[in-house]
């Protein structure tokens, strides 16, 4: 290792410090958490600038197992919004909910770094290490309210699919080291290929497959996710949503691309069929949730058939990259419309922390409660259904659009058609907050605190700005892949 | 670029046209909350200054050409081959002079029909007007899906908020069925712009660029299809009918004013712009079917406007069946049904928005639509039954009315076209004359049915303000059809001329159906 191979993770290295600080600072704090607060925020806005400061660069460190491009700077930017406003949104929930201790943050943190890693690894061993520093904080924040018996079985559930699906990810991985000797992408890459395509092979493709499949909840391996997004704390149920469900992407991505290009024909299968399957899944059961945190789960499941779809066509397209961008930026706008829908329950759930159950039938009359709310969540559904000057539409146009270059326009309509499926249950809320009274008198109702009030009004902001101009964030999808692989 | 902006008229005059409306209601949600005489004027005045630009675009407008005027053109997207580009022809300027004039007839007519959340009624119609013009001016086809599905939302809240009693049920279908087409429509115009894109090595998204792209045929086939199912639903054609007269019934009158003056219209105006504009062939193969479906659509739409007990469903209703003349009509594709098919859609837009105010007006008094509810009303309400015997007679097509113009061209059209049909559509004329005729005397004459009815109010002078300019419309193209015929008769010849190499081929309507078939 030299002093120059800390560049590259200069992103990281400010967030696991403010991570150790946080907890250094905890025992000094009492009730009053704002400064713990604080250092997280800072240092998600440090880590988010010092990664565009990073933009535009190539360098491999740490042997080649880390490496600084634009595909790994795009993500570190997204995973430091991602973190950054699901801090906003945590103080007030957090103690509304009688816990708001500084490990959450310290947690948060260290998440996103192992996101990252995941996002800028080049070797399999340090693409597991960042999986599993990201997954084992995330089973802590699942169970963070240890005295809720919901959050508590929540945590247990991740923690035990998810370290069954990590255990599978490995075993994958072992055997493409019995057959490359090596654990670096583009080595194991070029060795698989060479040796050609076999049973060996296709049998890790399928396990690598299979464990990444756990971690973003593709069908049949999702079952967990509505029960951990129920249970989890609202703020952790939305960072779930997105943050390790883009990284998992960032990984497959990468990983499929380099190490599985061997294979590329039986994955674009499989992604294809999958990609079916799951937004079969999502859609259906999101049709028959009443309640609203567990229809955004299968909603999440949904999108997560949406991009495999993405990834199917990206098999196919030879060296086409343009699904692989169409997958960035769906993964962007879907984050911040995403975080922007749980903020709006997290909110909900800070009005009534007593009897609020995220059911559809509490937000009935919401237009008139909480116009603001009300109104914001209905941007937040209507991008979610993909309707044009949102941030939503122009993610499922880009990600259709490579579905159809890549010549599979019946994906391509299987797709839209659940798209409108999903306009029913998307608009379902809608339909309960400005066309139904409520059903029952609510107490006056408490001013929103700050932060979330910024973080709602952030998500919002890039919802329709990617919505009406999405270039930039369109450039840097298309630069993530052009420097890579041009 | 010939028939820029700067050229013609000097401002961006179609941006402005488009975002007036919404501007209009941002300054009112912005700065006039809870001061209702502030925030209806200023709806008033938006609309009214969208129509007065409007209509001072004709001033420079030029008939003598089917090119798109007023042109704006600059980059939005570039990776994507995407622009902001706007511009108008003939039918597209006589489609948005129809959408401002029934904007503001709409904002008139509403003055004080809601009591609840009456900023956000209003603020809706501007921003539906905003959708509806953005719709008739896009001349790239990603701008043209954005305004198309956006003018969803406000007519969905329109429609889901102050509705009547199954407002909810009538808003999700109207949504969930214009929106399951558009998605459908998303996918052919992604599937025509790659096939285009990878021909020429650069993506556009120019619908003029890609009307001369000559698609194979296989692709318009498909293309033809998806487009036109997502028109044939709105327009809507049988069997794709059923969300209207949920959706007309239910809408509070304002809504089912524009819904079927302007909403309806954005179908067939599609139809015209990209399954005629695209697909010229798989047009021409499709001919048969649209002509049956079109036939099947007057006499189905007629006979149940026969009998329904409900005056607002009769009038919806009854749009199944004129919107029917205008589909087949327009795939004649000879001079006549085509001019005759634009410029009823304007009749159409005028008459039955006109009934509909009408039907609101009645049911703001008695709060009844049922027509054994009425009889004699012309008692107590002697100029609103003038007034809607002017628009029933303007429906069923008397001569000096416009009504009358657009039909009679159209049959004109089919009989050129094929006999059959025109005698089959005339039938629908006579079915017309007979609903519209019993329900007027059901309503209007006779004996006084309920004795309440008695101490009812005539029109107020707002009443009137909202009905004298449509009746006025009513007489003015039913005597002077010329100037409007006039702006048609450039675009329509550019129809003609781009389907005419392909009916050339075709001798009979076997043949044709039979090469659409070859499709799958």
């Amino acid at each position: 290792m030299t002093p120059q191979d800390l560049i590259p993770i200069i992103p990281e290295l400010i967030l696991v410090l403010a991570g150790l600080l946080v907890l250094v600072v905890e025992p000094f704090l009492k009730a009053d958490k704002t400064a713990n607060v604080a250092i997280a925020l800072t240092a998600l806005l440090i880590s988010g600038a010092a990664a565009v400061g990073l933009s535009g660069r190539e360098q491999a460190a740490f042997t080649d197992m880390i490496v600084l491009n634009d595909y790994a700077v795009f993500f570190k930017v997204l995973f430091a919004a991602a973190g950054a406003l699901t801090v906003l949104m945590s103080p007030r929930y957090l103690e509304a909910s009688g816990r708001h201790m500084g490990e959450y943050y310290a947690l948060i943190l260290f998440a996103v770094v192992g996101m990252d890693l995941m996002a800028a690894s080049r070797d399999l061993i340090a693409f597991y290490v960042g999986l599993e520093l990201m997954a084992v904080s995330s089973y802590l924040l699942a169970g963070f309210l240890r005295y809720q018996v919901r959050s508590n079985e929540a945590a247990m559930k991740y923690f035990l699919t998810g370290a069954f699906a990590s255990a599978i990810t490995l075993y994958g991985i072992s055997l493409v080291y019995g057959m490359a000797g090596t654990t670096n992408y583009e080595q194991v890459g070029a060795t698989l290929l060479a040796g050609g395509d076999g049973l060996g092979v296709a049998l890790a493709t399928a396990l690598v497959l299979v464990g990444m499949g756990f971690k973003v909840s593709m069908a049949p391996f999702h079952m967990w996710t509505p029960d951990v997004y129920q249970g989890a704390p609202t703020p952790v149920a939305a960072f779930f949503s997105v943050g390790p469900k883009a990284a998992g992407f960032a990984a497959m991505l990468m990983v499929f691309l380099t190490v599985f290009e061997v294979s590329r024909s039986t994955w674009s299968v499989l992604f294809i069929v999958l990609a079916v399957l799951t937004m079969f899944v999502g859609n259906a059961f999101a049709l028959t949730q009443k309640n609203i945190k567990r229809m955004l789960a299968y909603s999440s499941i949904a999108h997560v058939g949406y991009l495999l779809a993405g990834l199917g066509a990206l098999g196919r397209a030879g060296t086409d990259y343009f699904a692989g961008e169409a997958v960035l930026f769906y993964l962007a706008a879907y984050t911040f419309m995403n975080l922007g829908a749980f903020g709006i329950l997290a909110y909900l759930k800070t009005q009534q922390p007593a009897t609020f159950s995220y059911s559809l039938a509490e937000f009935a009359g919401l237009g008139r409660r909480s116009p603001w709310a009300a109104v914001l969540m209905g941007l937040f559904m209507f991008s979610l259904t993909g309707m044009p000057g949102t941030a939503g539409f122009v993610g499922k146009f880009y990600l259709f659009s490579s579905v159809v270059k890549a010549d599979l326009a019946w994906l391509a309509v299987i797709a839209v058609l659940f798209s409108a499926v999903s306009a029913y249950y998307y608009l379902r809320v809608i339909v309960y907050m400005f066309f139904r009274e409520p059903e029952v008198e609510y107490a006056t109702k408490e001013p929103i605190s700050g932060p979330l009030a910024a973080s709602l009004a952030l998500s919002a902001a890039a919802v329709v700005v990617i919505g009406l101009l999405p270039s930039w964030v369109l450039d840097a999808a298309q630069a993530s892949f052009g420097n890579f692989f041009g | 670029m010939e028939f820029g902006f700067a050229e013609q008229i000097g401002f961006r005059a179609l941006s402005l046209l488009t975002f007036l409306p919404s501007l209009g209601a941002l300054i009112m949600v912005l700065f006039m909350r809870g001061r209702p005489s502030a925030y209806k004027a200023a709806a008033l005045v938006a609309s009214l200054a969208t129509f007065a630009l409007s209509v001072f675009m004709l001033t420079a407008f030029d008939t003598s050409t089917a090119a798109f005027q007023f042109q704006e053109n600059f980059v939005w997207i570039e990776n994507f081959g995407i622009n902001y580009r706007m511009g108008v022809d003939g039918i597209s300027m006589l489609m948005v002079l129809l959408t401002t004039f029934l904007s503001v007839i709409a904002i008139i007519g509403s003055w004080n029909y809601v009591k609840d959340r009456e900023l956000a009624f209003f603020a809706s119609l501007l921003v539906l007007e905003t959708g509806m013009i953005g719709v008739f001016t896009s001349m790239d086809l990603f701008l043209f899906y954005v305004f198309w599905e956006v003018q969803l939302i406000p007519m969905y809240f329109i429609i889901g908020i102050w509705g009547g009693a199954r407002r909810i049920y009538a808003a999700t279908k109207f949504f969930l069925y214009t929106f399951a087409g558009s998605v459908l429509m998303l996918v052919a115009m992604l599937a025509v712009v790659w096939w285009y894109g990878k021909e020429s090595g650069a993506l556009t998204f120019d619908i003029l660029t890609l009307q001369n792209a000559g698609f194979p045929s296989d692709l318009q086939f498909w293309g033809f299809l998806a487009f036109f199912v997502a028109f044939a639903i709105k327009v809507p054609m049988f069997p794709v009918h059923t969300w209207l007269p949920d959706a007309h019934v239910e809408a509070p009158t304002a809504g089912s004013v524009i819904l079927a003056g302007v909403l309806l219209k954005m179908g067939v105006y599609g139809m015209i712009r990209f399954c005629i504009g695209f697909f010229p062939e798989a047009t021409v193969n499709a001919v048969p079917y649209v002509m049956v479906l079109s036939v099947i659509a007057i006499v189905y739409g007629a006979a149940v406007s026969l009998v329904q007990p409900d005056m607002k469903k009769l009038v919806a209703y009854s749009s199944v069946s004129h919107m029917g003349f205008v589909t087949a009509g327009l795939f004649t594709f000879n001079l006549q049904g085509i001019e005759g098919s634009v410029l009823q859609m304007v009749n159409h837009g005028i008459l039955t928005g006109a009934l509909f105010q009408m039907v609101g007006f009645f049911y703001e008094r008695t709060h009844t639509r049922e027509i054994k509810d009425y009889g004699g009303m012309a008692r107590p309400l002697p100029i609103a039954a003038a007034f809607f015997s002017l628009f029933v007679l303007g429906s069923l097509g008397l001569p000096g009315l416009n009504g009358f113009v657009g039909e009679f061209l159209i049959l004109i059209g089919l009989f050129q076209y094929m006999k059959v049909f025109a005698v089959v559509a005339s039938l629908g004329i006579i079915l017309g004359a007979a609903y519209l005729l019993w329900m007027y005397e059901r309503t209007m004459f006779g004996e006084l049915t309920n004795q309440k009815w008695l101490s009812l109010k005539d029109l107020n002078a707002r009443e009137i303000l909202t009905l004298a300019p449509l009746a006025a419309m009513s007489v003015v193209i039913g005597v002077w059809p010329g100037p409007f015929l006039e702006m048609l008769h450039a675009p329509s010849l550019e129809i003609i001329a781009k389907v005419e190499p392909f009916m050339a081929q075709k001798q009979s309507l076997v043949q044709m159906a039979s090469a659409f078939l070859g499709g799958f």
